[in-house]
């Protein structure tokens, strides 16, 4: 187990040198320190996937029961969308919200003491994985069209406004760029946000024979679940582009964070990640 | 005997351009004008003509004056001028001083449009076009390669050259700010004028997909259409069109605005809220600054883009400091090179030789690769060709500098070396022994 601490410090040193050099190289406006940025957190990221994939072998399954790999998880799919979105897009910039994301989710992670959690009844392996793996990918999703669209609506009032442009806002990438983050995560971000929750309540029927238990955290999601529909109805059907997509992805985001770190570990429900 | 760097010019700075025009040196050639030649004032020269700008560059062992002269008397005389006309505009510097102001010049700090990228070039083509006169030695040639890659650095490592500083480019740079590559975008330029037409012109450099000019008459459109190469447009038909234009420019003499606001909300849910860039250059305005209210809708009028540029100014007049410092370093690396030379005449003789050795070798060696090598294979030649000359020249040079320092016996050895590498070019007949054997 101390193996497992020394490789967590590392992944998190990792994670925290990525972030600052990211920001010193916007600062300083020097190519050359952001690409060793990103190339720090890839490390960190190799790293943290193989972190995973032995707590889960070596685990078998008990991780499951487990706080801290919920979390960690979480943190793992900030930095694969992010490197997805990287690799196809290029977009650097998204490193700015990834890296420290990935570091503040991880390092909580830590913190966490390793409790069982009551996960009950027997776990149907697939639903569970549906419900776990696609609202995980929505919300990294949803991060990066959060950091994306404040670069968004930075960059667009700049411009409306004429006013003067710093050397970071000059280094930004084009507005078009920023919506087509928005445009992804909302299109691919809402289905499987829609496949996570509906998996979910399959799961609790199949589990507590019940597919309604107004839950907090049930009742909430089916709110995030309307706005964001909204939001991938009017984006989809052609009517929404810029600044409205923007601001309400990043409301959206902040709702699913509220929910992940609020309700799942201060209130009472049956998602509680508390030790 | 010590050789001396001198700089003489006339710029924007201390010359009219009536001055500069009648002093421009445009076909000069300091070899055939006998300035540059084994009994010359100076042993070598390069000539930079702009319009902004003449100067000549040389180095020589004369005095200060006799050189201030005789290289005034050639260049008056190659204009047809009065000599004390030229002396009351020049600028003549030496040594250090004639350094930093080549460097300063290279690094666009000296230019009328602080950090323009032409004069790179135009210096570049300058010192080719030394080379094929054969009028540049090691010194100069030092110097311009230094001089190139310090106006580099203080490219890459200060914002001197970067954000527009004219109108249209200023309107370029937005556009690309707001739709990324411009090379799937079109334009529709409403009415002409030289800057509407410019603003066009730099985004067609772009890579724009398409342009659509719009006119009051269509005679007017379509020959205008023709020197882009866009689609011409009645004036009457713009708002059919408007729906597949991402940037508009309009420059029409209307009286009043031709584009309101309302129209562009329907031309806006036809685009699918697609983003619209309007570039209003008219005066008075042709479009209704409202429409820069719309989500999606950028409008700058003339005056915005004026702020753009003299804000851009000044932010490069603070870049400029910085560059200066990095010209400073630079101009102190040479000084060193410089002063490790000690210039006396035989070790200049010597690099020279083994310059134009290494040039002529890779000139010849170029002639065998394939016409199309890149830029780069034909730039590592040079460098090994200049590198192992150099290697080769080392140690002969370090030992003439030593016996320069030990009295009485410096002289047999620079004689016998000018001998060894026949510095003085005399011709040597193939077979000089061929006499004594036959005895």
């Amino acid at each position: 187990m101390l193996s497992f601490r020394i490789l967590d410090l590392i992944i998190a040193l990792l994670y925290l040198s990525g972030a600052i050099t990211f920001v010193l190289g916007l600062i300083y406006t020097r190519k050359k320190v952001q690409n060793v940025s990103v190339w720090l957190t890839m490390c960190g990221f190799i790293l943290h996937t193989a972190d995973l994939g032995l707590k889960y072998t070596l685990g078998l399954g008990e991780v499951l029961t487990q706080s801290q790999f919920y979390v960690s998880l979480m943190a793992w799919t900030f930095l694969l969308i992010f490197f997805l979105l990287w690799w196809r897009l290029r977009l650097d910039f998204l490193s700015l919200i990834a890296a420290p994301l990935a570091l503040v989710t991880f390092t909580w992670s830590l913190a966490i003491s390793p409790a069982t959690l009551p996960i009950p009844g027997i776990l149907q392996g697939l639903w569970f994985g549906l419900h776990i793996g696609s609202l995980f990918i929505s919300i990294a999703l949803l991060a990066m069209a959060f950091g994306a669209g404040l670069a968004y609506l930075h960059l667009d009032s700049k411009i409306k406004t004429k006013s003067r442009m710093g050397n970071v806002t000059k280094e930004l990438p084009s507005l078009t760029t920023f919506d087509r983050v928005n445009h992804w995560a909302v299109l691919v971000g809402f289905p499987l946000f829609t496949v996570g929750t509906l998996s979910g309540f399959i799961w609790a029927a199949f589990t507590w024979r019940t597919i309604f238990t107004w839950d907090p955290k049930e009742v909430f999601t089916i709110g995030v679940w309307l706005i964001f529909a909204w939001l991938f109805h009017k984006r989809a059907t052609g009517g929404w582009k810029g600044r409205k997509p923007a601001k309400l992805a990043i409301v959206i985001f902040i709702l699913s964070l509220i929910s992940f770190v609020g309700i799942n570990f201060f209130t009472e429900t049956h998602h509680s990640l508390r030790p | 005997m010590e050789q001396k760097i001198h700089l003489f010019g006339l710029s924007h700075k201390t010359a009219e351009v009536e001055i500069r025009e009648k002093f421009a040196l445009t076909g000069f050639n300091p070899v055939t004008v006998e300035l540059v030649s084994r009994d010359g004032p100076v042993s070598e020269a390069l000539v930079l003509s702009t319009c902004n700008r003449v100067e000549i560059l040389c180095v020589g062992t004369l005095d200060d004056e006799q050189i201030r002269s005789r290289v005034l008397a050639a260049w008056a005389s190659f204009c047809n001028a009065d000599p004390d006309l030229l002396g009351r505009h020049i600028y003549h510097y030496t040594h250090r001083e004639a350094v930093k102001h080549l460097f300063s010049v290279a690094a666009s700090l000296d230019s009328m449009v602080l950090g323009e990228p032409q004069i790179l070039g135009q210096l570049k083509d300058a010192y080719r076009k030394a080379v094929n006169e054969r009028s540049t030695g090691v010194i100069i040639n030092r110097m311009l390669h230094k001089s190139f890659s310090s106006a580099k650095r203080t490219r890459s490592e200060t914002a001197v050259s970067s954000s527009a500083v004219s109108i249209s480019y200023a309107a370029v740079e937005l556009a690309k700010k707001i739709f990324g590559e411009l090379d799937t975008h079109r334009a529709m330029l409403i009415g002409a004028g030289e800057m509407a037409e410019l603003a066009a012109l730099h985004l067609l450099n772009q890579g724009l997909k398409e342009i659509m000019v719009a006119n009051r008459t269509l005679e007017r459109a379509q020959e205008l259409a023709r020197k882009f190469g866009g689609r011409p447009l009645c004036l009457e038909d713009i708002f059919e069109y408007l729906p597949q234009a991402d940037i508009i420019i309009s420059s029409t003499g209307s009286a009043s605005a031709i584009i309101r606001a309302r129209d562009i909300r329907d031309v806006l849910k036809k685009r699918k809220h697609r983003p619209m860039f309007f570039i209003d250059i008219a005066v008075p305005r042709d479009i209704d600054p409202d429409v820069n209210q719309l989500d999606n809708v950028y409008l700058y009028d003339i005056d915005d883009l004026q702020e753009v540029v003299e804000e851009n100014l000044a932010g490069r007049r603070d870049e400029a400091r910085k560059a200066e410092e990095i010209v400073e370093q630079e101009v102190d690396k040479f000084e060193k090179w410089l002063s490790s030379l000690d210039l006396s005449p035989t070790i200049v003789d010597l690099l020279n030789k083994g310059e134009n050795i290494a040039r002529r070798e890779v000139r010849k060696s170029l002639r065998n690769l394939p016409p199309d090598s890149d830029e780069k294979t034909v730039q590592t030649m040079e460098h090994l060709a200049e590198s192992l000359v150099g290697k080769l020249y080392h140690e002969p040079i370090v030992f003439l500098k030593r016996r320069a320092m030990e009295e009485g016996s410096s002289e047999k050895y620079i004689d016998l070396a000018r001998k060894i590498f026949n510095l003085d070019e005399e011709q040597i007949p193939d077979n000089p022994h061929a006499e004594k054997k036959r005895k």
